[in-house]
């Protein structure tokens, strides 16, 4: 029976995936938050030089699969760069600032990171629009009537709103994120999935590397969706109040 | 930019070594998506009629089954079913059938919900108003229940294949060699042009991809003003 448990060092290994897992995806999730909310404004703007390119961004990014936008900034921006930008790039830096060292992390991160990113924000994007519109439009218009500036508007009374409602779909784009940051083993970043298929072939204990890789994701999207459970029953929808 | 490096491949890219070998590119794509979309559709069929009609334990513990489905990223089923499929069926099973029922199982899982909610979206007094013309619940289902709730469901069935289109790239992790893989195989062989092979491989699942949500657009548009008609 105990010849069945993977190693405590191959242990080692999935949990080290996992904190790669779950800084990529954290990171990614909080980057394409604020990129989702600005393509959001860019595609409700009332002039068409922001809401078309806005547009036309957001379906690219949406109608293609995220491995092949990875597989872009991996080698296809890598190509594109001047070769010392790369060379830098792909050399260890660090900084000491204050009390702690940052480390500038290796290209797959970076490119990993990106593409994450840029993929999650265009859905958080059609969230956050959605969420605008389940404002009623008496809202701004009454915020209008009390004299607020239109950038007023949107930050005191539509954004606030909006988020309310858009927040149980931004819950399920974050797990999308840590479900999607399983590709980045494509490009070679060590995080979980790429984690368990290295210990797999390694011990041949295949049921044992990805059962353990499964429960860790599976316990990260169910983490998620208490969490929002519990903001919901604090904060109740706008909709319920109503 | 050379895009002269598209030029020679196209016929790689578009239809692998077919007709001297195995078809592959995007037409294999193509094929993943199609046979993975006819086999969501009706797993989610099947299984949302059967969250719409069991009630107590088994109810729940099918929201849990598809719960797990809906939990664990692509690339992991992918994995499971590359390792369990052979165990399961004592022969080696070819790596597009592995995506195939891959893509299947998360597909119907998404999509048994999307029936569910369109079944439960019919007033009740449809269930109870063929009862009253003596139907059985399963004739009920197939008469007077699923005409109406299919034409609500049509939009999430078509955005939930877009998605199935999406991930059939990552068949490329077992080496099936579809879209993606053929991308990087030639990028690969070439070594000098990723940017522009990745460029045209992105260009073509755009069209693929929009071409089926600007569908989905005008089919949700047409049975949405349908419905403010009556």
């Amino acid at each position: 029976m105990l010849d069945q448990l993977l190693a405590p060092k191959y242990v080692g290994w999935l949990i080290d995936g996992f904190y790669v897992t779950l800084a990529v995806s954290a990171l990614a999730s909080a980057a394409a938050t604020v990129l989702g909310l600005l393509l959001c404004l860019a595609r409700l703007a009332p002039t068409r030089w922001l809401a078309w390119p806005a547009l036309a961004w957001l379906s690219l990014f949406r109608n293609t699969p995220l491995l092949v936008q990875l597989f872009f900034w991996y080698f296809g921006l890598a190509a594109l760069m001047p070769q010392g930008l790369l060379e830098w790039l792909n050399t260890p830096h660090h900084w000491h600032l204050a009390f702690f060292g940052v480390r500038w992390p290796p290209f797959e991160y970076v490119a990993g990171f990106t593409g994450l990113t840029l993929f999650t924000a265009a859905f958080i994007a059609e969230e956050f629009r959605a969420g605008v519109r389940g404002v009623p439009p008496g809202q701004a218009v009454a915020a209008r009537a009390l004299g607020l500036r239109p950038w007023q508007v949107w930050r005191y009374v539509v954004i606030p709103q909006a988020f309310r409602i858009a927040l149980p779909p931004l819950l399920g784009q974050y797990m999308n994120a840590v479900k999607n940051s399983s590709l980045t083993m494509a490009i070679g970043l060590a995080e979980l999935s790429y984690a368990s298929r290295q210990v797999e072939t390694e011990t041949f204990k295949t049921f044992q590397a990805f059962g353990i890789a499964t429960l860790l994701y599976i316990g990260t999207v169910a983490v998620i969706e208490l969490a929002g459970q519990w903001v919901q029953r604090r904060r109740p929808a706008l909709g319920a109040v109503r | 930019m050379d895009f002269s490096v598209i030029a020679d491949n196209l016929s790689y890219f578009l239809l692998g070594a077919w007709p001297h070998g195995p078809l592959g590119g995007a037409a294999l794509t193509l094929v993943l998506s199609i046979s993975s979309a006819l086999a969501s559709g009706a797993l989610g069929l099947v299984l949302g009629v059967a969250l719409a009609t069991t009630h107590g334990p088994a109810h729940q513990g099918l929201v849990l089954a598809l719960g797990f489905f809906r939990a664990i990223p692509v690339l992991m089923l992918i994995f499971w079913t590359y390792f369990l499929l052979p165990i399961v069926f004592g022969f080696n099973v070819p790596g597009t059938g592995t995506v195939v029922v891959a893509l299947s199982l998360i597909g119907g899982s998404y999509l048994a919900h999307s029936v569910y909610a369109g079944i439960a979206s019919l007033p009740p007094g449809q269930w109870q108003a063929a009862a009253a013309l003596g139907l059985r619940r399963a004739d009920a289902l197939r008469h007077v229940i699923l005409p109406q709730a299919l034409p609500i469901m049509l939009p999430s069935f078509l955005n939930q294949w877009i998605a199935l289109i999406k991930d059939s790239s990552l068949a490329y992790v077992i080496g099936v060699g579809e879209l993606s893989f053929v991308a990087t195989q030639v990028s690969n062989r070439e070594m000098v042009y990723p940017t522009e092979i990745f460029l045209f491989v992105a260009l073509l699942y755009f069209i693929i991809c929009s071409s089926l949500e600007l569908g989905a657009g005008a089919i949700a548009r047409r049975y949405g003003s349908a419905e403010k008609q009556t």
